[in-house]
């Protein structure tokens, strides 16, 4: 969009600009996406995660399982160690205060390394096992499991969040994970429903000023994540008066992949307005939020 | 990702007002004047200019940015919402010219009633101005003047079926011009 040419045009009326900003706003809420996600519940993100995860584990081959993944672990310690997640995430749902602050790769180390010599599908029965008592736990609808209140805050791996939040981290986790396993292996990479991801960029935006400390100064931040499952949101980072305010236009699935720290501030497309630097320490604050 | 029309087709469906602001103060006077050059007339075009914005804002998936820019998309759309209104009037006035032929009332009681705002006249105006002179004269003094045919008919020195006869023509090349309009700028 260039002015040029536009010297012979009449001036605009005065009021016009604010008469149709006005009456835009009016007409759709600002934030809101276009074409809007259907609205899910958190334990159905979860659940839809955990299915799709649980599709690549069943169409894995058994040499696959041996494929390296990450932190030296191959595929089935990969699943191991997300069995060792949902079993701390079942004794947080009971309020044991021993998982409230244990650390999240080495409180799972024996679950992850227990699974070593089993048959794979032992594995898998293993983490779909572990991860429909999770679903028991948190769906209120359940008669036969001590339902979850949505409301109360669950301490794990040094998470302090509401049940609703914490199954959105778990979203966020099964799917970076899921990823994981499919470039090991060769796979493309898998995105989320729009509706599952519109909970995620939900959640990494309103996590992003607990990456504040990762930041030189207080910085208010117009974060526009475009796609499906995108949105808009203004956050403020830090809690001095901001210095300056920047905007971050970035794709959805991107910026998830950067708060999971599977992608680098300088591997994401971003438009940047205002302070490019700020802007980059932003990016790079995202990645410590390590939703994975 | 650069400051492309896509970019910001992308923030509008993120819901980013700043985005349409950008959008408004860049193209703003562009859609005004497009509305302006088919209205003639300011309040007029100011709802236009409206319209467009907040169709753009409710509706951004319908730019698609491989089919051109955004200052084209949002010229055309002015352009079609203006002539749609030039239309919508011209349907109005046929339909009062209809009903003096019935009733033989007057073709517009009174220029200065509700009915026929100045905003709407001004619609009607600018397109009669490209009317040929002879049929100019008898819609400028049916509608503007507010002249029953047979004073038309009286002021310009024709038989009143005379009169009768250039309106329908001149109301029904107006409907056929802004027809060709509306097709040219698609």
């Amino acid at each position: 969009m260039t002015p040029a040419g536009d010297r012979d045009l009449p001036l605009l009326p005065p009021g016009l600009r604010e008469r149709v900003l006005a009456a835009s706003l009016r007409a759709r809420d600002a934030g809101r996406p276009v074409p809007d996600a259907a609205q899910i519940s958190p334990v159905e993100a979860f659940s839809r995660a955990a299915s799709s995860f649980y599709t690549v584990l069943c169409f894995l081959h058994d040499d696959d399982w041996r494929t390296p993944v990450l932190r030296g672990l191959d595929v089935q310690g990969l699943a191991g160690h997300l069995i060792g997640v949902e079993e701390d995430v079942h004794r947080a749902l009971a309020g044991d205060p021993d998982v409230a602050d244990a650390e999240h790769v080495a409180s799972t180390e024996a679950a992850a390394l227990g699974q070593a010599g089993l048959r794979p599908a032992q594995t898998r029965a293993d983490w779909r096992r572990a991860v429909d008592r999770t679903l028991d736990l948190v769906r209120p609808a359940d008669a036969r499991s001590r339902p979850a209140d949505a409301r109360s805050r669950v301490a794990v791996h040094g998470l302090r969040l509401p049940v609703t939040a914490l199954l959105v981290v778990r979203a966020f986790e099964l799917w970076t994970h899921e990823n994981d396993i499919r470039q090991a292996v060769g796979w493309a990479p898998s995105v989320p429903d729009p509706s599952t991801l519109r909970l995620m960029t939900d959640l990494a935006a309103r996590l992003l000023p607990h990456a504040a400390a990762a930041l030189p100064e207080p910085v208010e931040v117009r974060l526009v994540l475009t796609g499906p499952g995108g949105g808009t949101w203004d956050v403020t980072m830090g809690s001095a008066p901001a210095a300056a305010t920047v905007a971050i236009v970035a794709d959805a699935v991107g910026f998830c992949r950067l708060a999971a720290n599977r992608l680098t501030p300088d591997d994401l497309d971003v438009n940047v307005t205002g302070d490019p630097v700020r802007a980059a320490a932003v990016l790079a604050a995202a990645t410590t939020l390590a939703l994975d | 990702m650069g400051g492309s029309d896509a970019v910001l087709a992308a923030r509008l469906a993120a819901g980013d007002d700043h985005a349409l602001a950008e959008v408004f103060d860049a193209l703003g006077h562009s859609v005004y004047g497009s509305a302006l050059r088919v209205l003639g007339d300011n309040s007029a075009a100011q709802d236009v200019v409206q319209d467009v914005f907040v169709e753009l804002w409710r509706h951004p998936g319908r730019y698609d940015p491989a089919a051109g820019t955004l200052r084209t998309y949002l010229s055309v759309l002015a352009r079609h919402r203006a002539v749609d209104l030039v239309r919508s009037e011209l349907r109005r006035v046929a339909r009062q010219e209809r009903s003096y032929r019935l009733t033989s009332a007057p073709l517009v009681p009174d220029v200065g009633d509700e009915v026929l705002t100045a905003e709407t006249a001004g619609l009607v105006r600018s397109a009669v101005r490209l009317l040929p002179a002879s049929q100019r004269q008898v819609v400028e003094l049916a509608y503007f003047a507010g002249l029953t045919c047979r004073e038309v008919a009286q002021a310009v020195g024709i038989p009143e079926g005379t009169a009768k006869s250039r309106l329908r023509l001149a109301l029904a090349k107006l409907e056929e011009m802004l027809d060709r309009q509306l097709l040219e700028s698609s």
